[in-house]
């Protein structure tokens, strides 16, 4: 059953709640939805997980953009619930429209909402029933009804239900008739007809972005239930989806652009590519120049996205609406200018999969918002996902490390900093550079070889210790590295040091054995920061990187409360120019701050990450 | 093609109102002329009052201190349903609650709630420029776990060059008095002022290699109290759901004259 409904601004105050459900939740789901969702950019998700002792929920929400409110539904988690997603869709709109700014509480939508349960509640029943007098299709309709319901309750407000009703006993009839499972799959493909028929008469009253995650989820399900003939599925998903770029687009001349659209940005971006080899040959001085002509064409892309869509609407109209502002913007009119922004985070190196997260985060937080007057819909894009850049980079905790290191000399014991890493990025060295920065601050620091794998290793951290005249623990190799450190550390504390900075032995995120020793490693000595080295160079793979680093330590340890990364050392940043998507790759699927930026071979080249520049250089 | 043509449009258009100019009587032209120089000089001095007034009042403080709460009391009266994290500031210019129903004119207040997530923390520069006073508010109840991220958020805004040049007043209200085991006000200060000196120590360290910190606090040598500081830094206690608010409305009449 549903635990319960919220509806609150985005400045924070509870509008209203469900007092009849009235459970009262364990923890606080909500706020941590906020903190660890909404805040970080994962707004595109469908759902989120709470857990805490004695609680598990999962939360869905929706957003109302234009009037900055959030509907956020909290069951529990071991229910599936079908309706919630139609629920809130249909509180979404029904409280929309009674909304007003001024006015903070609202008694009388109680009744509105106890309807509305009901309604999407019997249904959901009636799905059940039919679920088991067949059971083939039922998941697929049942989403499609869904879909429709939404439509019934549009009727309604028209006046219209009759032919709504029409339409679902049909599809009832039919449902009824595939019950055997020879014909199931003839009949998943006649209800999305029907069903398909039902939303092109209806495709005005929808919402796009409703519909969208409808569909996205009813071919989902399809997919899931048809698994047996796999080769019938796919074409069937195909056909809904061309179907859907049909109905979604009332000016059609808008798909008839969309190809040769494509295609000249890319024709532009292979040109651009080939001057950039030229000038690469030739001088090296000119490359800055010769980027920056880059992003303009860029940006020339990025402005003529939208500009051919003016176009055909007409002139006159395209500037009444600069005038005037447009209306509400929809998924359709945010298209060209994020598919511009996400090619350009592209090029500066940002995961492929995070780019796409990010710009479907930014979609979702500005469908349906209005368009101030005087701005284009790339700008405001580009705003949107500038404040966003600038959220995710921010630091979500104090990365003052000096402080840290006080707090722990105080309570008498050494500050533990251990280096993780795949191999080759740089570990030692940005050690020996966090060494050379802590001692300048009057900071006894000591290091310890626990990298017994690799030849060499310690001879090179030996000699850094011999340079920096820095106290270095070593025991040689084919020694249990997590034991090592544990010497390490007693040492510390024996002879006084503040700082023991752990070296470990590089290793791929896929190397198992090596991941289990670096696990035991960290859950033995728990140290205070575990921090990932990762070079600045990396594309997709950073997101593989962190996400099975942090995965495996949190899987392959054995006590209970594990520990994951803490923070990031980004090395080589001077040899990337202006490609620096990988500190916003790995902040974002790490949440997990930018401590330090390694930039150059000395000692003293050791900075800390600008988020302004970044951003700015992100977005150029 | 567009271009040409539209240029052409243009000039004839260009050419008809010189001719239309040539035919109006002098006198009127300068009229015109007059009132437009006018207009452009209202409209100039009324956004330079705009930006020099300092009229604003800035909630800040850790998440989950109780600043929207806070900011509903004080404009509402009443902290209505209760509130989650705030995802965007709460900005009113309004009367205070308390002062409504006094007769005669009241100057409203322009208060604004700044989210504390960290994440957030960014925006807390777009309106200290603005800012008449801060109230910097701190959960009493649940201290000492938030204290040392309460302090750094401290720190950094009594060291933010707006705050110590325009000598921005901040009261730091202890919050959640109502319930029995909280902080007194008076730990509450010790605490902080002790944790602020020590980042003191650190900050320093390393702002000489990044100039994120504009002013040192305090004065070197000495262990730090908020008396040190060039702007006036006092302690007040609320308790938001109670509605007991009245030292942060004294606060704000202090700085904001009715």
């Amino acid at each position: 059953m549903l635990e319960q409904l919220l509806i609150f601004t985005r400045g924070g105050l509870i509008l209203w709640t469900c007092k009849e459900l009235g459970n009262a939740l364990k923890g606080s789901p909500i706020d941590t939805l906020i903190r660890s969702c909404l805040l970080e950019e994962r707004s595109a998700d469908s759902s989120y997980h709470y857990e805490a002792p004695g609680a598990a929920y999962t939360l869905k929400w929706t957003f109302n953009n234009d009037l900055g409110l959030i509907f956020v539904a909290v069951y529990q988690k071991i229910l599936h619930l079908l309706y919630v997603d139609d629920l809130l869709s249909m509180v979404k709109k029904e409280f929309s429209e009674i909304y007003d700014p001024k006015r903070t509480t609202y008694y009388d939508f109680d009744d509105v909402f106890r309807q509305l349960r009901n309604e999407v509640e019997a249904r959901a029943e009636e799905l059940k029933k039919s679920k088991q007098v067949g059971r083939a299709a039922p998941v697929a309709l049942g989403k499609k009804q869904g879909g429709a319901s939404i439509v019934r309750s549009d009727g309604k407000h028209n006046g219209n239900s009759s032919s709504k009703d029409g339409g679902d006993s049909d599809s009832a009839k039919e449902h009824k008739e595939n019950g055997n499972p020879n014909g199931h799959q003839n009949g998943v493909k006649k209800n999305v007809v029907v069903n398909n028929n039902k939303e092109n008469r209806d495709s005005g009253a929808f919402d796009v972005n409703k519909l969208l995650k409808l569909r996205s989820k009813g071919a989902k399900k399809q997919e899931s239930v048809v698994t047996k003939a796999p080769p019938k599925a796919e074409p069937k998903k195909k056909a809904t989806k061309k179907n859907r770029v049909w109905d979604d687009s009332p000016p059609e001349t808008k798909l008839d652009f969309a190809d040769p659209v494509d295609e000249r940005g890319i024709e532009d971006m292979e040109v651009v590519t080939e001057n950039h080899g030229e000038s690469m040959m030739d001088r090296e001085e000119v490359f800055s120049s010769d980027s920056e002509s880059e992003e303009e064409e860029e940006d020339e892309i990025a402005g003529k996205d939208p500009k051919m869509d003016e176009k055909k609407k007409g002139w006159f109209s395209s500037m009444f609406q600069s005038f005037a502002g447009k209306a509400n913007l929809e998924m359709s009119d945010l298209e060209p200018a994020l598919k511009a922004l996400k090619d350009r985070l592209l090029t500066k190196n940002v995961a492929e999969e995070i780019a796409e997260k990010l710009c479907e985060s930014v979609a979702a937080s500005l469908v349906g918002k209005k368009l101030a007057s005087f701005t284009r819909v790339s700008s405001t894009v580009q705003a949107a996902m500038e404040d966003a850049l600038v959220r995710i980079l921010t630091p979500k905790r104090s990365i003052d490390v000096l402080r840290d290191v006080h707090a722990a000399k105080e309570q008498g014991r050494p500050y533990v900093i251990t280096f993780v890493g795949v191999n080759g990025v740089g570990k030692s060295t940005n050690l020996a550079k966090i060494a050379y920065w802590l001692q300048q601050h009057s900071i006894s620091v000591m290091m310890a070889a626990c990298d017994t794998f690799r030849s060499g290793a310690v001879e090179q951290l030996r000699t850094h210790a011999r340079r920096l005249q820095i106290p270095i623990f070593e025991k040689g190799y084919e020694k249990d590295p997590a034991v090592v450190a544990k010497e390490a550390i007693q040492e510390a504390s024996r002879n006084g040091s503040d700082v023991v900075l752990v070296d470990t032995a590089g290793r791929m995120q896929d190397n198992e054995p090596l991941m289990r020793a670096l696990s035991k490693l960290i859950s033995l000595n728990s140290p205070d920061l575990v921090l990932f080295v990762g070079e600045a160079l990396v594309g997709n793979d950073a997101v593989d990187q962190l996400s099975k680093f942090n995965q495996k330590l949190a899987d392959l340890s054995n006590s209970p409360s594990s520990r994951v990364i803490d923070g990031i050392v980004l090395t080589k940043f001077d040899c990337i120019d202006d490609k620096v998507g990988a500190a916003l790759s790995m902040v974002y699927i790490s949440g997990a701050p930018v401590m330090f930026v390694g930039c150059g071979q000395s000692y003293t080249d050791l900075k800390k990450l600008n988020v302004k520049t970044i951003v700015k250089t992100l977005l150029k | 093609m567009d271009i040409e043509q539209w240029n052409q449009v243009v000039r004839e258009w260009i050419d008809k109102t010189a001719q239309q100019l040539r035919q109006l009587p002098i006198e009127q032209i300068y009229v015109a002329v007059g009132v437009l120089v006018l207009t452009f000089v209202f409209f100039l001095l009324i956004s330079l009052f705009k930006r020099s007034k300092s009229d604003t009042i800035v909630l800040a403080g850790l998440s989950g201190s109780g600043k929207t709460v806070l900011f509903y009391q004080l404009r509402d009266g009443s902290a209505h349903q209760g509130t989650v994290t705030s995802m965007d500031p709460n900005e009113g210019n309004f009367v205070l609650h308390s002062e409504s129903s006094k007769k005669g004119k009241i100057k409203p207040v322009r208060v604004v709630d700044v989210p504390g997530h960290s994440r957030l923390r960014p925006k807390l520069d777009e309106y200290l420029p603005q800012a008449a006073g801060l109230i910097f508010v701190v959960d009493a109840l649940d201290f000492l776990p938030n204290c040392r991220a309460a302090a750094e958020y401290l720190y950094e805004i009594l060291t933010k060059a707006t705050v110590v040049k325009k000598k921005v007043p901040v009261i730091i209200v202890c919050n959640k008095t109502d319930k029995v085991t909280a902080h007194t006000k008076e730990f509450i200060r010790k605490q902080l002022e002790k944790e602020i000196d020590k980042l003191r120590a650190s900050r320093t360290a390393i702002s000489a290699a990044d100039m994120s910190t504009e002013y040192a606090l305090g004065v070197a040598g000495e262990t730090f109290t908020f008396s040190q500081c060039h702007n006036k830094v006092s302690v007040g206690e609320s308790s938001g759901i109670t509605g007991d608010i009245s030292q942060v409305e004294q606060f704000i009449r202090e700085h904001v004259r009715p």
